[in-house]
């Protein structure tokens, strides 16, 4: 039996190297995870057409949604490794296995390219009774229990920002309301269902210039460049510096076993897409900084980030299972 | 004045003005068939438009829009399989109709009142835009919550004949609605460890399944009776008809805007509420509800055409989108580089009045066609039974798999077409088990959003509802509609009128 396995895939590893000949030969399928309008979907469906000019093919995207996105990453991953289907996602895969919502991640996978990283903002209703970061900790402190902050379920930015907080503020007594997704947080926001959104700066930059709502502080170590005036979370409390820059990414995967040429192909396409000058000048207006990164570079930024996560989240107690486990290493070890 | 000039850019650029007909057209029928919805195609637009410049792309997406809205009553009246979600209350009266071989006067009436509800949408967004989205921002996670205790109650409405079945139906597309991982905690509910149920079930599909399927089931009982003749010599309606429901078509079409505006819900719970308040407010219809009254197509056919100028409400004010739709659209204008929010009416209002004077033309156009070509459309419902039922089948199969791509979704599709018939052959009304479904989210989400904001206090919780005036509107419509629907009701009113009787 183990035989007839070998030499299949033998078999199957000579026609797809005869077939990368002239790879692309037929429509490649991006398979992205988040629903249409959403920024994964904004984000892909605005790089690939400029990948597809550099590649000389086209990829049909398609949305694949439900369980957080685990729907679209066990598809891909169970198709064929021949560079024909493409997963088109955002992070929290790098954090299913540890709040057990899936037992794959990217590391099944070989990352294309990292497209963009996003930066993380505290914003606040203009009628909440601070008006920074620190007036917020103080509020808070005075005021037990009474700010309400939006979250995203377990795994979602606002969580990820929460532990933190709580790492480097000790616990904060505040009530977390969940909402489907940052954009429906920020309208509660604006309608004072909440008072704090921790929301990804992209999300929340056209209500911050129309002042419907206020910035508290940019979750960098830096201020930003859409935002100058904003003051920066580094500038209130050093002890951030640990856990920053941090941000959710977006990055574009193929199954592990793909052809190398394949691989190198795709790369290259999805880099000169993302040097695009409207590609970069839609990620500068939303805030996004852009990456571009691939191979080595890519695997040390996919492996970083979720030991830093993946530990933040377990220090905080909102993990399901013990990154461990799952050989996550503790970052620094 | 430059608004003006604005918003007549649609009509004095040639190829704009043919992309939103076009658009249109498409819509239309892109509409009518179950399964292919226009959040579909908006989104395969995106791709598609990339090129383009953002005006002609706006132009043919809001053509899609306006007509694939429309076009859902078409197979609703026809075939009694609602092209979309928010076709369902359309075919109540609408197949009735159809089943009188006055599927002509139908869809004339549903294409006028159509028209009539989408300038009505379209002249608040142009007016109010900025009073009506803060109003609706206004609207907390208990207020959601109301609303869609109210929607619930429509279940009465909705079931003809045995109430207790119709609640059955209804709370079981409740518990449909809360299968698959729980979306603010991701816990698994109701999944029983399978993986395919993690996802949870599509409500497309089941929409499909139940109108779709279970249909073509029960038309094999009669696969030999010949197909009823359409009359179709008299299709726009009258002035008088129009003139008899304008104050109700002006009451839905306010429903409409006002749910359309709402992020979180769209034209479905619109065109069910508006249905709803027809049957209420109307003393006499000609014929009752259910059994084809002109009321029933009036009401739901303008709430959800209304609604599609309520979604851009929100849109191009805060950036905030109303429905899915225009969430995608949010998503292109992005792509082409410009940056919907707060500002976009103060940077471009270029942009606004442009919309509005597509959105003017698209509602033009879909009158236009939707007054001609009905000829070939009743011809579907007068073909043999033996060559309709196969197709209805084809089209809910490639529908149910079109939304996700997924083929467990063909498979629930089919599971519930099989369970729909059995639901009708027991008099089981199908209208509920949708809204349970609809709704199940929007009733969950909000009242632990709303509970969870005051750390699981009832107390205060009640306190809200009671300290906001919105809040407390929506309480005391919940409490009538509620009361009014129970036998308590009936008797204290007859005891009343017997006194009045007596003093007189």
């Amino acid at each position: 039996m183990k035989r007839i396995l070998v030499g299949a895939l033998g078999a199957l590893a000579l026609t797809a190297t005869a077939a990368i000949a002239e790879y692309p030969e037929k429509e490649i399928q991006g398979i992205i995870q988040w629903g249409a309008g959403g920024s994964t979907d904004t984000v892909m469906r605005s790089v690939t057409p400029h990948a597809e000019e550099a590649l000389g093919g086209t990829v049909v995207m398609q949305n694949m949604t439900g369980a957080v996105g685990a729907i679209a990453l066990n598809h891909v991953a169970g198709s064929a490794a021949d560079g024909y289907t493409l997963l088109m996602g955002a992070e929290n895969p790098m954090l299913y296995k540890i709040m057990g919502l899936g037992d794959k991640d990217y590391g099944e996978f070989i990352p294309i390219s990292i497209l963009a990283r996003g930066t993380p903002i505290l914003v606040a209703n203009p009628d909440a009774p601070f008006n920074d970061y620190a007036e917020m900790i103080a509020h808070i402190k005075e005021n037990p229990g009474e700010v309400k902050f939006g979250s995203t379920g377990p795994g979602g930015l606002p969580s990820v920002i929460n532990a933190m907080i709580g790492a480097v503020e000790g616990e904060l007594d505040v009530t977390s309301v969940p909402y489907d997704g940052d954009g429906p947080a920020l309208t509660g926001l604006q309608g004072g269902a909440i008072d704090v959104m921790p929301a990804v700066l992209g999300a929340a930059i056209e209500g911050i210039r129309a002042g419907n709502m206020k910035p508290l502080a940019v979750m960098d170590v830096a201020a930003n460049e859409q935002l100058p005036d904003a003051p920066y979370v580094t500038q209130f409390n050093e002890a951030y510096s640990t856990y920053l820059p941090w941000g959710p990414f977006f990055g574009v995967f193929v199954p592990k076993g793909t052809p190398d040429d394949v691989v190198a192909k795709l790369a290259d396409a999805y880099a000169a897409g993302a040097q695009h000058p409207d590609f970069v000048q839609l990620m500068n207006d939303r805030g996004f900084t852009l990456m571009g990164i691939s191979g080595e570079e890519a695997d040390a930024f996919l492996t970083k980030w979720q030991q830093g996560t993946a530990w933040l989240l377990q220090d905080a107690g909102l993990t399901k299972a013990s990154p461990e486990e799952f050989g996550i290493a503790r970052p620094g070890e | 004045m430059t608004a003006l000039m604005d918003f007549l850019t649609v009509v004095t650029q040639p190829d704009l003005l043919l992309l939103v007909g076009l658009g249109t057209f498409a819509g239309v029928y892109v509409g009518a068939i179950p399964g292919l919805s226009v959040t579909m195609a908006v989104s395969i637009l995106i791709s598609f438009t990339f090129a383009w410049d953002v005006y002609p792309a706006i132009s043919l997406m809001i053509g899609i829009y306006m007509g694939g809205v429309y076009g859902g009553s078409r197979t609703a009246i026809l075939l009694n399989i609602p092209g979309a979600p928010s076709a369902i209350a359309t075919a109540l009266d609408g197949f009735p109709m159809a089943k009188r071989g006055e599927a002509g006067t139908a869809i004339g009436v549903t294409t006028v009142m159509s028209f009539i509800g989408g300038f009505l949408g379209i002249g608040v967004l142009a007016l109010a835009a900025p009073l009506v989205s803060d109003f609706a921002l206004k609207f907390q996670p208990r207020d959601y919550m109301l609303l869609a205790i109210l929607g619930i109650l429509l279940v009465g409405s909705l079931s003809q004949g045995s109430l207790v079945k119709g609640i059955f139906a209804g709370a079981l597309g409740i518990a449909i609605g809360a299968v698959g991982r729980d979306p603010l905690t991701f816990a698994e509910r109701f999944t029983f460890n399978f993986q395919i149920l993690e996802g949870g079930i599509s409500f497309i599909a089941v929409m499909i399944g139940m109108f779709g399927v279970s249909e073509a089931l029960l038309q094999l009982h009669h696969v030999d009776k010949d197909a009823v003749r359409q009359k179709i010599s008299r299709i726009v309606p009258s002035l008088s008809t129009v003139k008899k429901h304008l104050p109700l078509s002006l009451q839905t079409s306010a429903i409409g805007v006002t749910i359309g505006a709402l992020p979180g819900t769209g034209g479905d719970i619109a065109a069910l509420m508006a249905y709803d308040h027809a049957k209420r407010v109307t003393k006499n219809p000609e014929r009752p509800f259910g059994d084809g009254a002109m009321e029933g197509l009036v009401a739901p056919e303008t709430a959800n055409n209304a609604a599609v100028g309520g979604a851009f409400i929100p849109m191009m004010t805060l950036g905030i989108p109303g429905d899915a739709v225009t969430a995608i659209m949010i998503g292109a204008l992005f792509i082409h580089g410009l940056n919907p929010g707060p500002m976009l009416m103060i940077d471009q209002p270029d942009m606004f009045w442009f919309i509005v004077g597509c959105l003017v033309m698209a509602n033009c156009f879909m009158l236009l066609f939707g007054l001609t070509g009905i000829k070939l459309f009743t011809k579907i419902v007068e073909m043999p039974r033996s060559v309709l039922i196969p197709l209805i089948m084809l089209l809910s199969i490639v529908g149910a798999y079109a939304v996700n791509n997924a083929i467990a979704d063909v498979y629930w599709m089919l599971g519930f077409g099989i369970f729909g018939y059995f639901m009708r052959h027991y008099g089981y009304p199908l209208g509920p088990v949708i809204l349970g479904v609809i709704l199940s989210r929007l009733l969950d989400d909000n009242w632990r959003r709303a509970i969870i904001s005051e750390r699981e206090d009832l107390g205060a919780f009640f306190a809200g509802i009671l300290t906001s005036p919105l809040s407390l509107v929506l309480f005391v419509a919940v409490i009538l509609i509620f009361v009014s629907q129970t036998p308590i009701w009936g008797r204290a009113k007859s005891q009343l009128f017997k006194r009045r009787d007596a003093q007189s």
